[in-house]
């Protein structure tokens, strides 16, 4: 029986009179890669950032687990365990890998202190360590190293390493291999997969659809703020989901001069 | 070579960051201004001069504490100096007209400074003006405030003493050094900063603001919170140092602090936290403090003509600035 984690439900969203998100609803399970597939506009990041708190929607529903919920902060959505990993950096780049795996839930000694609590330095440098062992990276890379001395490849694992570590439900990745090299690629590729594996579920927003075909389930297709397509991968393949991306029938196109 | 990552790096490694550490080589070249200033003339170092400059010290050292949290959030105050001059003029004005005692006076003068900080603060934030816009406007009107108030006149000289003078500007003896208890204000204020930035769960939030606002907001950090609360604090530094000025000349000028804005900025950016926000060093600003007073002091006594002197400390100040815009490629590069 697969297990809802995620439900959006007309999901609307507008700035001034550009309608970003027309209307979006889909479901996301428990353990699976959904692919959030769209040209230049569509109204992806627009749709990942209103589930990840960054701006409120204007009318529509969130659903964690059946639970109808209310995210208005990138707090409230993180307690709901779902993670985001933004198209423009996220990291904070004048900080050590351990203080930007942290930030936000830092752990610290006399929490009565509040904000003025002292960070417990030893166990947030273990536990950096530890996470970076875990996803495999640990060889290359000192926990006290400035974010700013690493790749763009190493910056990203260390996001998804980050939204692995606090056990989200779900994890999102907007265009997470944009601007990286093939190997770095395929780290994160590699990524995506280990963390489904772990049981998260994996939203996925990329312009690669060869990358869709290697890690996602289903594919889901958006143009003008809304959702036009739906589907399982093993029922499609990429000519057909190119063709609906563009809204151009690129099959239909190919069958007829495949019929000639 | 931040705060953020020094103090977590284990033996040699942590050593050879050290030393790269803007602070680091702030701390070489005071000590070298000082031996200069020494040798060229033995007045220098005398009890006198340095009770002298360590009762200068303070003033700006306290209020450059609160920019260098500011500054490392990404964000700077223009109107310091301003507020500076203020914030005494409003308690005098208050005492010696109105029917009230000098502790309401100073609560008075506290609740206008935190009002001037937040108003700074929640324009910055909220309504998205830069800083460097904001805190410009505000110093013009703080100003003018504390100029029309007192019609321009200085208040007459207030030397009663009691618990509140003694507390920000008594004095004291260690040998022939006098002292001012400013100096403990100082040195406690610069322990808590210390604590803040390098230690604190807000000293993480305040370096991930200024870094990458985006990022820290993303991961629930109250950017616009921690920012207005910088302002105020940064506000109610600079009317403490005003008031300790005041007390220890027992007067309040309306003009008092005029260009103490930049000087205090001058002292944090030489310390080597980094105008663009993302890396403030507390220490570095100690040793910026001393430098810009070491300076001002050294250079009169070396006879340079008074009216040439800025030159002095302009070209002194950009040579830091190089120095440092340097060790960051060099660092950036190995
Ligand atoms: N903060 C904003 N203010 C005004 N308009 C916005 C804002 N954010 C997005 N938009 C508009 O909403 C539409 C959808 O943008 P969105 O960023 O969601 O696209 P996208 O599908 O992520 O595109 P890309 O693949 O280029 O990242 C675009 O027309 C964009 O100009
Ligand atoms: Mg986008």
């Amino acid at each position: 029986m697969v297990q809802e984690v995620l439900r959006l439900q007309n999901l609307q969203k507008s700035f001034g009179s550009v309608r970003a998100l027309k209307s979006a609803s889909f479901t996301l399970n428990e353990g699976e890669v959904v692919a959030l597939l769209g040209d230049n506009g569509a109204g992806k990041s627009t749709l990942i950032k209103a589930i990840s708190g960054v701006f409120p929607v204007d009318r529509g529903d969130i659903y964690v687990r059946g639970q109808k919920v209310s995210i208005r902060s990138t707090r409230d959505a993180m307690d709901l365990g779902i993670e985001t990993i933004h198209q423009d950096t996220s990291l904070a780049a004048d900080l050590s890998i351990a203080r930007n795996l942290f930030l936000g839930r830092e752990p610290v000694n006399l929490k009565w202190l509040g904000v003025f609590a002292p960070l417990a330095l030893a166990k947030l440098r273990n536990a950096a360590s530890a996470l970076l062992k875990r996803v495999g990276i640990s060889k290359k890379l000192d926990a006290d190293a400035l974010v700013s001395t690493l790749s763009g490849g190493e910056r990203q694992s260390i996001a998804i390493s980050r939204a692995m570590q606090f056990a989200a439900k779900v994890i999102i990745l907007d265009e997470p291999t944009n601007n990286l090299g093939v190997e770095e690629t395929h780290g994160v590729l590699r990524f995506v997969k280990e963390v489904r594996d772990a049981g998260h579920s994996v939203l996925l927003i990329t312009h690669n659809i060869h990358h869709v075909f290697q890690v996602a389930d289903r594919i889901i297709v958006m143009r003008r703020g809304e959702i036009v397509a739906e589907q399982t991968v093993a029922d499609t393949d990429l000519l057909t989901v190119e063709s609906i991306i563009t809204g151009a029938d690129m099959s239909a196109l190919l069958r007829e001069t495949r019929t000639k | 070579m931040t705060i953020a990552a020094e103090e977590e790096m284990p033996g040699a490694k942590r050593r050879s960051s050290l030393i790269r550490s803007p602070q680091f080589s702030s701390l070489i070249i005071l000590i070298v201004l000082l031996a200069v200033f020494a040798i060229a003339d033995a007045n220098f170092l005398s009890p006198l001069n340095i009770s002298n400059m360590m009762a200068f010290l303070p003033e700006l050292g306290i209020i450059a504490l609160g920019m260098t949290l500011l500054l490392t959030a990404g964000e700077f105050d223009l109107s310091v100096g301003a507020v500076f001059g203020l914030a005494p003029v409003v308690v005098m004005l208050l005492v010696q007209n109105g029917e009230v005692s000098i502790g309401v006076a100073l609560l008075a003068g506290l609740i206008l400074c935190v009002a001037i900080g937040a108003i700074n603060g929640l324009i910055v934030t909220k309504i998205g003006i830069s800083s460097f816009l904001v805190t410009l406007s505000m110093l013009l009107v703080v100003r003018g405030a504390a100029l029309y108030i007192t019609q321009g006149f200085p208040l007459k000289s207030w030397d009663q003493p009691g618990f509140f003078v003694t507390l920000l500007a008594g004095s004291f003896n260690i040998g022939s050094f006098r002292f001012y208890t400013s100096l403990w204000w100082f040195v406690g204020l610069s322990l808590l900063a210390i604590y803040i930035l390098r230690y604190a769960k807000l000293g993480n939030w305040i370096s991930a603001i200024g870094s990458n606002r985006n990022a820290a907001v993303a991961r629930g950090v109250p950017a616009d919170a921690v920012k207005i609360w910088l302002f105020i604090l940064t506000s109610v530094l600079a009317g403490l140092a005003g008031m300790i000025s005041a007390f220890r000349i027992s007067a309040a000028s309306p003009v008092a602090g005029t260009g103490y804005e930049l000087e205090v900025i001058a002292m944090v950016v030489v310390g080597g936290t980094a105008l663009t926000g993302g890396r403030g060093t507390i220490l570095g600003t100690i040793v910026g403090a001393l430098m810009l007073r070491a300076i001002r002091n050294g250079i009169v006594l070396i006879g340079v003509p008074g009216l040439a002197y800025n030159i002095f400390v302009g070209v002194i100040i950009l040579a830091m600035l190089i120095l440092h815009a340097l060790l960051q490629k060099n660092a950036a590069r190995s």
